[in-house]
């Protein structure tokens, strides 16, 4: 893309007649194709070919006698029975769904919010609150699981401490020793506050890069008219950004789809009624010393195809938005 | 400008890529040199893999070993590999996909029946037999590191789970060590009334310590039935066991909930060492980390036996390490020279000192170093009244490891549901996972 604008705009600057930049266009026909190979060539070796050998094992067994070079068995689709037979399963995948819904929104609410604050703020405490805001977004997942699992522990957690300080009526008692990761609900609860807590930042930083290539007279216009903050934000801000809240939201799902070092550390295998589809692959996988990479695989051809569906209809929306523009 | 960056991303990137793919060539290459001299009776390396993150102390030890070792083969450097616990399982996965083992490795007992099927480990019947002090080997530890009559691993260290008790608050309740299960909910009552901490630990995530109590009352796991393994899980036994072990949070309520879901080294431990813990289940090997936590109450802490249901000493799960060949090694009789250096009787007590376990050598382990030591004594006290072991299937790692079927058993228990039926589907699991080839 770059090299190909340098070069048309470069043309008409030398003296030679119009028609020679135009017999040059054959020759660069491939040069943007060359020039994405490396990627392609990287992304094929680390996101297509695991992907393709997803595909088939999915319909494998594939042990570790497999690993070691003994031929695997096809079993047809019966990785797919398996675990559309299992209760774990179904339960995985709803817990997997109303978090995506519920820590999609989240983020996104949070982020728009602290986006019109950045717009609003000047110069100097819009760095300090963007800088501040890209730490938490910068933290290893790892590391921030870990300290929320300390926030919210029973031994010296801050929030039980806070909790039991605050009055009674309140809050209720009994907080000291209360075991957020006992139950799905309370699980993940944190494990909401702790993702959104993560990806807000970047939601927030991209809606403040949209606010600030709106024309300042549209606000002017709108204030002229006497119109609410709430109603210019649904009938000035977002319609224009609406192709930046898409983008943000389709990502938001992707990523919130396939959330899994964060609840590992919160309650890892021994809560099995917590598990969500990444768990619950990866407790098939390789939860053990004989790994059974067919059904794991199987599981994550599931947790794929649901997000494909997902982009779909994103890209079909931008086709459209493109062909009305 | 804008390609010139373009092709430094493009090169960064394929870098990466180079990079990702030497490391895994290194490691193949590195793992290779070990057992390539393989012709030769001394090779120039034996590669040794400890679990555990290691210590200075451990170093020192394996250094010495390792001196001991080359008194016999004067040519062959040690390379000791320290393999954490958490990745274990993957490692060795790794391991036995890809070929690039080690010649010894340190194995955790309960994963040996999963790795004799797996055909990772060397047939060491022979070189077993042929070992003057491998005749004192505990005769229940080594039976699960055989299969079909043959030896793939021998004991190196174990240990048991006692209960570990503050002497200073029983000595001050007037609390008698508990010899029933009726005493010890009765100790933590008095405990929890007095001090106003929960009385004892049960975490949900606990089997080595549950088993204890299925045992004591009779019942089991699973028992093999010839050629297949049964589920007792449905069994009255084990049906009141568990309504026992569950009860101390749900009936007595002498256990509080904060633990479900957890091990016991997920609160329990700590809450025990900073004294916010009346009784919890632990080992012997808890006490480094105890102190490590907090050193305050440390001289107080004492430890006592599972007690049976209506006397008695209750049976434990001895969990340790073992010490297998690999079956890749293409220098089997040097590794198992290393074996014998590394589990004499003196370089495994000195061992398992340091880590608070106790040796595997029958007759070491009744002499009265272990058996008068006032922290150790409780644990080779119910090491002499008998160690069973979780079933000896290689499905037990599926059933315990991945699909952690008795601790979300405990756990759904503990948060209400019938343990009749709960149960009855984790037996059914059983019968399923224990018996999957």
């Amino acid at each position: 893309m770059a090299d190909t604008a340098t070069l048309v705009r470069g043309a008409p600057a030398t003296p030679a007649p119009p028609t020679p930049s135009r017999r040059k266009w054959p020759k660069l026909k491939f040069g943007p194709y060359l020039l994405i190979l490396p990627t392609l060539a990287v992304i094929g070796l680390l996101l297509f070919w695991p992907m393709i050998q997803i595909g088939i094992m999915a319909f494998q067994k594939v042990g570790t006698r497999q690993l070691r070079g003994e031929p695997a068995e096809n079993v047809g689709t019966q990785n797919f029975t398996t675990i559309f037979a299992d209760d774990e399963f179904w339960l995985s995948l709803q817990h997997t769904l109303y978090f995506a819904v519920v820590a999609v929104g989240a983020t996104m609410l949070v982020g728009t919010l602290v986006g019109l604050l950045l717009n609003r703020l000047g110069k100097r405490m819009s760095t300090f609150v963007a800088g501040g805001v890209m730490i938490a977004w910068a933290t290893p997942p790892i590391t921030a699981a870990i300290i929320f699992t300390w926030l919210f522990g029973t031994t010296g957690g801050l929030v039980n401490w806070v909790l039991d300080r605050l009055p009674d009526w309140l809050v209720g008692g009994g907080w000291l020793d209360y075991n957020w990761f006992g139950t799905p609900l309370s699980t993940y609860t944190v494990l909401t506050i702790c993702v959104v807590w993560q990806s807000f930042p970047f939601v927030a930083v991209s809606v403040l890069a949209g606010l600030r290539s709106v024309p300042g007279e549209l606000y002017e216009a709108a204030k002229v008219d006497g119109s609410s903050p709430w109603r210019t934000f649904w009938s000035v801000t977002f319609p224009l950004l609406r192709p930046i809240f898409m983008v943000l939201l389709v990502l938001s799902i992707i990523w919130d789809f396939k959330v899994f070092t964060q609840l590992f550390i919160m309650s890892g295998l021994a809560n099995r009624d917590a598990f969500n589809l990444s768990l619950y692959a990866y407790s098939e996988a390789f939860g053990s010393l004989s790994p059974k990479l067919g059904v794991g695989s199987a599981i994550s051809a599931v947790l794929t195809v649901i997000l494909l569906v997902v982009t779909a209809v994103y890209v079909r929306y931008m086709v459209r938005q493109g062909e009305t523009a | 400008m804008k390609l010139v960056r373009f092709t430094r991303i493009a090169a960064l990137g394929a870098a990466i890529a180079l990079a990702v793919t030497a490391c895994g060539s290194d490691d193949g290459g590195s793992a290779g040199k070990g057992s390539s001299a393989a012709p030769a009776p001394d090779p120039a390396t034996l590669t040794v893999w400890q679990m555990g993150s290691g210590s200075p102390e451990q170093t020192a030890f394996l250094d010495g070993v390792e001196k001991e070792f080359k008194q016999k083969h004067p040519k062959t450097d040690v390379v000791i590999k320290y393999v954490p616990w958490p990745d274990v399982a993957t490692t060795f996965q790794k391991a036995s996909a890809g070929g690039e083992g080690p010649d010894v490795t340190e194995v955790g007992n309960t994963d040996v029946q999963s790795h004799i099927a797996l055909e990772d480990f060397a047939d060491i019947t022979d070189m077993v037999n042929a070992w003057p002090e491998g005749k004192d080997l505990n005769k229940g530890a080594l039976a699960n590191d055989q299969s079909n009559g043959k030896t793939y691993a021998v004991p190196w260290y174990g240990g048991v789970r006692g209960i570990w008790y503050r002497k200073d608050w029983f000595q001050e309740l007037g609390i008698q060590i508990p010899t029933t299960w009726d005493q010890l909910t009765a100790a933590a009552q008095k405990i929890q009334q007095a001090k106003h901490i929960p009385g004892i630990g049960a975490p949900s995530d606990q089997t080595n310590a549950l088993v204890s109590f299925i045992w004591a009352d009779g019942g089991d796991v699973a028992v093999k039935d010839g050629e297949k393994w049964v589920g007792k899980l449905d069994q009255p036994q084990a049906l009141d066991a568990v309504n026992y072990y569950t009860g101390l949070v749900t009936q007595s309520k002498v256990a509080p909930t904060k633990y479900i879901g957890k091990n016991e080294l997920q609160g329990p431990q700590q809450d025990f060492a900073l004294g916010q813990l009346g009784m919890y289940i632990d080992g012997s090997w808890a006490y480094p980390q105890l102190e490590k936590i907090s050193k305050a109450n440390s001289t107080k802490w004492g430890t006592f036996p599972i007690p049976g249901k209506t006397g008695g000493l209750a049976p434990v799960f001895s969990g340790g390490s073992d010490l297998a060949v690999w079956n890749a090694s293409k220098n089997k009789q040097v590794a198992f020279d290393y074996i014998t250096v590394l589990n004499s009787k003196k370089n495994a007590a000195q061992f398992a000192d340091t880590l608070k376990f106790l040796p595997q050598f029958d007759d070491v382990l009744k002499s009265d170093k272990y058996t008068k030591d006032p922290l150790m004594g409780a644990f080779a006290q119910a090491t002499a009244a008998g160690v069973k072991f979780t079933p000896t299937s290689a499905g037990w790692a599926e059933f315990e490891q991945s699909k952690k079927v008795l601790p979300n058993a405990v756990k759904s228990i503990m948060q209400g549901q019938s343990a009749a039926e709960v149960l009855k589907k984790a037996n059914e699991q059983a019968n399923e996972l224990l018996n999957a080839s």
